[in-house]
Order: C-alpha cells, then structure tokens, then sequence
C-alpha cells in the first residue's frame, strides 16, 4: 500500500517545481500566438459559420507550415455562439480573461459583431470583423475593420451598382417596387435601395415587407406585377430568396431589371437547386470564378477549402464567405508581420494606413474600417442551362457587370429577355 | 431578522464585495454570473403564476423582450439610466400581465398557454416593426464603460443583476406563505371549488400576473446595455421561454427555493457547456434534464430533499 508522509510530499512537490521550471522554458518561447473569436456553428447561421471556419483553420495551418507569426505557432481558439447574440458577451470575455488570447476577431455577421463591440472599445483591441454591416456607424471605435467589402458607406453602396446599371440602360426605368425581410441585412439593403430610387427620381410603386418565415411569395409577387415596375429591388435572407425566385419564374414576372439585394444566390446548394430560373437575375455578390477577379492565391485557397469541405455539409464552392473569412485573419497575420508586434495600437495603426494583398484581392480601409471602396460585385446570372455544381465553378454564369473595373461581360436587358 | 433576512443581507454584502473589489479579476465570471443571475429573477417569475396558480406561461421571452425595449425606448428617448430603465420596464410589463390576467377570464389550462405563445408572437411582430426600437434592423445601446465605485460597468450590471434575484425570491417568498399565495394554491388544485369557498379567484390570478410581469420585465431591462445591441430574434429567443419553465420544474415548483436551485444548476451548466461542449447542445441538456425530472421526479429536487429527508422548508 502506498503511503505517503509530509517528508516525503514536499519531496515529490520540490521535484514537480523543478521539472515544471525545466519544462516551462522552452515551452514558453514555443508558446502560440492565440486568435480568438466566435463563431456560428450551430442555430441559423451554422452552415455559413462552419464554411468560415474551414477557411480559417486553412489559414492557421498554412500560417503555422510557414513558420507561424513572430516565430511562434499561431492557435485559433473559438467557441459556438449558437447564432445567439446573448452568448457573444460571455464568450469574449471568457477568451480574453480565461483563455487570455492575442488577438480578436469577430464571428459571422452583424448581430453576432455588435454585442462584442463594447468589450473591445473597452479594452482598447483591433477588431477585424466578418460580414457586419454598417456596425461602426454607432460605435465609431477606430480600431474595428471590417472585411465586407461595402464601402465606406454601407448602407447605400451596398446598393449603389445595381442602381447605377438600371440607370445606364436604355430606355431608363421610371418606376421601381422595393421589397424585403423583416430582418436586419433585409431591412437596411432596401432601405439603402430607398435612398437611391428616391436620388434617381424613380418611382416607387411598391414598397413592402414580409415576415422572414413567409412560406409563398406567389402573392406578393402578383401584387409587385400588379403595379408593373420597372425595376423590382429585393432584399431577403436565402430561404425567402429561394421562395421569390420560384414565385418570380411560376408567375413570369414582367420587368426589366430583378434583384439585388438577395442572399443566398451565392451559395451552391441554393444555385444548383435554382439551375435556369436565376438567368437574367442581376445580384450583388463578393467574388465569382470570373478571370478578372483572380487574384493571386485564390484558386490554391480555393482548392484547399473545396477539398476540406467535401462530406461536411457545407457550401462546397467556398467563394462567397469562406474566401473572406481566410482574408480578414491574412490581413491580421500581415498586420502582426509588418508591426513585428501585438500591441493592437500598433495593429490598428497598420490596418488604416496600409493596403493588403489578400486572396479576395487588394483590401484598404476607410477611417471607420469600412472597405476605402465599394466593391460589392453585381453579377447577372446568364447561359445557366442545367443544375450541375461544374456549371456555377466556371466563368460565364455569374457576369461581373459593376465595378466596371471588374467587370467581365455585358448585362442582358430587360429581364423578360434575360431569363 | 429571519434566516432568510440574514441570508440576502449576507448574499447582497458578498455581492458587493466581489463586485467592487479585485478579488475576482476575471470578469468572465461576472458575464457568466450575470446570465445565471437573469434566469434566477425569470425562473422565479414564472413560478408564481406556473408554479403557485397553475397557469403555464410560455410567453416569457415576451415579458423578458417587452422589459428590453422598454429600457431601449427610456435610452432613446433620454437616455435613462439603469435604475431608472428597470422600474419601468416592471411596470410597463406588469401592465401587460395585468392584460394577460384577464385572459384567464376565458381561457384555463392548455388554451391559456397557447394564449400566452400568441402573445409573445404578436409582441414580435410589433416590435419588428417599430422602427423606434429598430425594428427588425436592431437597436444598438452603448454602455458606459465604468461605474463608480465598481470600475468595469459589467460588475455593477451583475450586482444589480443580483438585488434584483434577491428581491423576485423575496418577493416569492412573501406569496408563497401569505394569506394570498394560500389563495393561488386553491386555485391551483381546483379553480372551481375555490370560487366557490369565497377566494376571490379573479383578484388573485390578476395580482399574481401582474406581479409575475413586472418581475420578467425588470430581468430584461438591464439586457440592452448588458449584450450592447438587441434586434427581436435574440431579445425574444426561445431559449428564455424554455428555460424559463424548465429551471421552476427542476427546482420544484412549489417553494421559493425550487426556481433558484433549478437557475442556479442550469444556468451554470449552460454557462459551463457554452464555452466547453461548445455547441447547441446545451438546450439539448435542458430537454433531457427536464423529460427526466418531469417522469422521475415530477416535484423536482426540493420535492426529492422532502421525499428522502423528510424536510424542504
């Protein structure tokens, strides 16, 4: 039988604190660099927030193959936010005062950015956030940026391609039906698209909304063809998205130009349920497979996402979130690399005054960290003839019409000709 | 002074020493403390119509959510402080449990649950769309990053957080043994027979909804400057509606200490799950923790401390 008296513990205790000491050292030169942050793995933003995820755990290896960042190892420490703003408070604090991270970013989307906001103006932390919009507007805090790239003004540049294509068409629309979610992102698309039909001198024939769970959209688009607009601005969450497009194709709607703000339409579980009824359809988007969009890094990005994503029930593509989301931690790796530091004035410091090479091409901030420059793609479904996933991984189905800069092909108008 | 007295004197002074002072420098446990603290003020709440009279009420996320925006209209409007935000949120919701005490005028048992879901789906849709309150976009409440004397303002929200726990037990507490929580019983056991032996049922059933409102409007008056932004899924979210009935039914239902041993075992597991498990499953917890007390312990751990020592109170 094991006994053991006071001598005898003090001996054992004396020997554990000198190999704990003689352990420590090296281990503390080795010590990660620790990233943390929140993310939505499960409740209604799981499949987007699990589809970041892969992409950044990408990023952690290849950093980490590549030396890590001031030579240590970087480690992401993370922790389901249940897409449940109530949890995003707790869960920053538990990273920064128990599991004492570095760095911070942020989980998906607005709701899910803005409740960590208050801890990080508290702390005085670099933020580097993915998919908000618009959060900055209230807190003005100038260490938060923001990888959605906008522009500097949200609310309205979200917006402003698909109302500067219907402008330059000819003959130019007079009147437009503005339709969208009760819910946050629907809510402030359509509200941006209000200012301009209004900045236009369109008409605006139609301006409804509807409960997010709305199971037919059938009879608001008859009541939207009722009035015969021009131009039909949507704002919608990827389940309505899908109801409006199918209503939109059972109905025939007749109108020139259709889109906008829909959410969704990006991923390809919902364009390869969709195939041939999104031709003609005019949306904003943040990258598509076109060549003048291929920046250096992210075909191999892209390659190594659409490998690791096989079997897990995510967006098998990668292009809308996923390429983002790699380039918000590039662009907190470049950070550190240039500051050679983690001090987050140096970082916040770096972040507004430089601008980044990343896989979702060249990112500088604006002074609220908004991007510098709109660039919210607005690309037109076109020549979509089946629903295979090979159809939506080559160029030429999603057209890049504005930014002119990168655009890629010439809009079909009207929509009744398009599709 | 009673043992209970002595008790929230001693919590409340330990409160406030951990919550003015370093002694926890971890303000994680002041976040996680916060949460817990919320479901022990909900929890209760709910008992005293649930647990006392009987009359199941899954609205609470409406309550909880009406005593949010209450406290975001008093922001906008002129920029209330808390203690001003939380006695009007009470009222306000208390006034909306006034309103509900009147359904019970037509409808007992499972149609007033049903009644009170409705009520918590239209208080939705109205708050979607008022724009005043954000609507469905969200409103954004900044906090003040301090308070004297308790330095971070996180601290003085849980401190507050827990005067407010004491206060709904208290409150509890004081229904349970008076002449009035003795009415509830009745009605409880059988509605009827009690009207007919001279309880002003009608009178009872209002004042325990009234006060069962204002107690679920006062723990989410400090939610806005707790979570810095709310929209209507989070601030109505169905996580406070279950746990709302699901910590009373763990605890047991029919003494002041059931909710509170139910929050205080739930929330913390939640809290423990959320960072650890890490995932959704921490509803999952409640579910199965709850299927297995509501069929192996219908009366909850206060009921299984009376049935195997023979004392509870």
């Amino acid at each position: 039988m094991l006994s053991l008296n006071r001598r005898g513990l003090l001996a054992g205790a004396a020997a554990l604190g000198a190999a704990a000491l003689i352990a420590g050292a090296p281990a503390k030169a080795a010590e990660p660099i620790k990233v943390g942050f929140s993310m939505a793995l499960t409740g209604g933003l799981a499949g987007a927030g699990k589809s970041a995820l892969i992409a950044m755990q990408i990023w952690e290896k290849d950093t980490n193959a590549a030396g890590g960042l001031l030579g240590r190892p970087v480690k992401l420490i993370y922790y389901d936010d249940q897409t449940n703003a109530a949890t995003v408070p707790g869960i920053y604090t538990k990273l920064l005062d128990v599991d004492k991270v570095d760095l911070v970013v942020s989980g998906y989307g607005t709701n899910l950015i803005a409740p960590a906001m208050p801890i990080m103006m508290q702390r005085n932390l670099t933020f580097i956030a993915l998919f908000g919009l618009a959060v900055n507007d209230k807190f003005n805090y100038d260490r938060y940026f923001q990888i959605l790239p906008a522009g500097p003004k949200p609310i309205t540049d979200w917006s402003r391609g698909f109302f500067e294509l219907a402008m330059e068409q000819d003959p130019k629309p007079k009147t437009i039906a503005l339709v969208g979610a009760d819910a946050e992102f629907a809510k402030n698309a359509v509200k941006g698209a209000r200012i301009h039909a209004k900045n236009y001198g369109l008409e605006i024939v139609y301006d409804g909304s509807y409960h997010p769970k709305t199971p037919d959209f059938t009879p608001i688009v008859r009541a939207i063809q009722a009035r015969k607009p021009d131009v039909v601005y949507v704002g919608s969450y990827p389940p309505d998205s899908v109801g409006m497009v199918k209503a939109a194709t059972e109905i025939g709607l007749k109108t020139k130009l259709f889109g906008g703000g829909m959410v969704g339409l990006q991923y390809a579980t919902i364009m390869t349920a969709l195939g041939p009824k999104l031709n003609g359809i005019v949306n904003y988007d943040f990258w598509v497979p076109e060549p003048t969009l291929n920046f250096e890094g992210v075909e191999a990005f892209l390659a190594k996402y659409q490998a690791a994503a096989k079997g897990k029930g995510v967006d098998p593509l990668g292009y809308y979130l996923p390429t983002y989301a790699h380039a918000y931690l590039e662009i907190l790796g470049q950070a550190v690399k240039a500051t050679n530091s983690l001090d987050h004035g140096k970082l916040a410091e770096h972040m507004r005054a430089t601008t980044y090479d990343t896989v979702v091409g060249k990112v500088k901030f604006a002074p609220n960290g908004e991007w510098a420059k709109t660039r919210t793609l607005m690309v037109q479904y076109q020549d979509i003839k089946d629903n295979e996933l090979d159809t939506f991984a080559k160029a030429g189905t999603r057209v890049v019409l504005y930014p002119k800069e990168w655009a890629s092909g010439k809009i079909r108008y009207p929509y009744t000709e398009a599709k | 002074m009673t043992r209970f007295w002595i008790g929230a004197v001693a919590v409340i002074a330990a409160g406030l020493l951990l919550a003015m002072t370093d002694i926890i420098a971890n303000s994680f446990w002041f976040f996680a403390a916060y949460v817990v603290l919320q479901y022990v003020v909900l929890a209760t709440a709910w008992n005293i119509m649930g647990g006392y009279m009987g009359y199941v009420n899954f609205g609470s996320a409406g309550f909880f959510a009406i005593g949010a925006y209450t406290a975001i209209v008093m922001y906008n409007l002129i920029k209330a402080p808390l203690l001003v935000m939380i006695p009007l949120s009470g009222v306000v919701c208390g006034l909306m449990g006034l309103g509900m005490g009147y359904l019970t005028l037509r409808l007992r048992g499972v149609y007033f649950a049903i009644g009170t879901l409705a009520l918590a789906v239209v208080l939705e849709t109205l708050m979607v769309n008022w724009d005043y309150v954000g609507g469905a976009t969200g409103a954004y409440v900044i906090r003040p990053r301090e308070m004297e004397p308790f330095g971070d303002y996180v601290k003085f929200l849980t401190f507050v957080m827990l005067v407010l726990a004491v206060i709904a037990v208290a409150a509890a507490r004081w229904v349970e043994r008076a002449k009035f929580g003795r009415g509830l019983h009745a009605i409880r056991d059988d509605e009827l027979a009690a009207e007919c032996a001279g309880i002003p049922t009608l009178r009872l059933k209002l004042i325990a909804t009234t006060l069962s409102g204002f107690l679920m409007g006062v723990a989410g008056a400090p939610f806005p400057l707790y979570v810095g932004f709310v929209e209507p899924v989070s601030a109505f979210n169905l996580a406070y509606a279950v746990n709302a009935i699901a910590m009373p039914m763990i605890g047991g239902t029919t003494m002041w200490a059931g909710p509170v041993i139910g929050a205080l075992l739930l929330g913390t597991a939640q809290q423990i799950a959320n960072v650890t498990i890490s995932s959704e499953l921490n509803l999952l917890i409640v579910g199965l923790v709850l299927v297995l007390f509501v069929t192996l312990a219908p009366e909850g751990i206060v009921g299984l401390v009376r049935k195997y020592f023979g004392r509870g109170r």
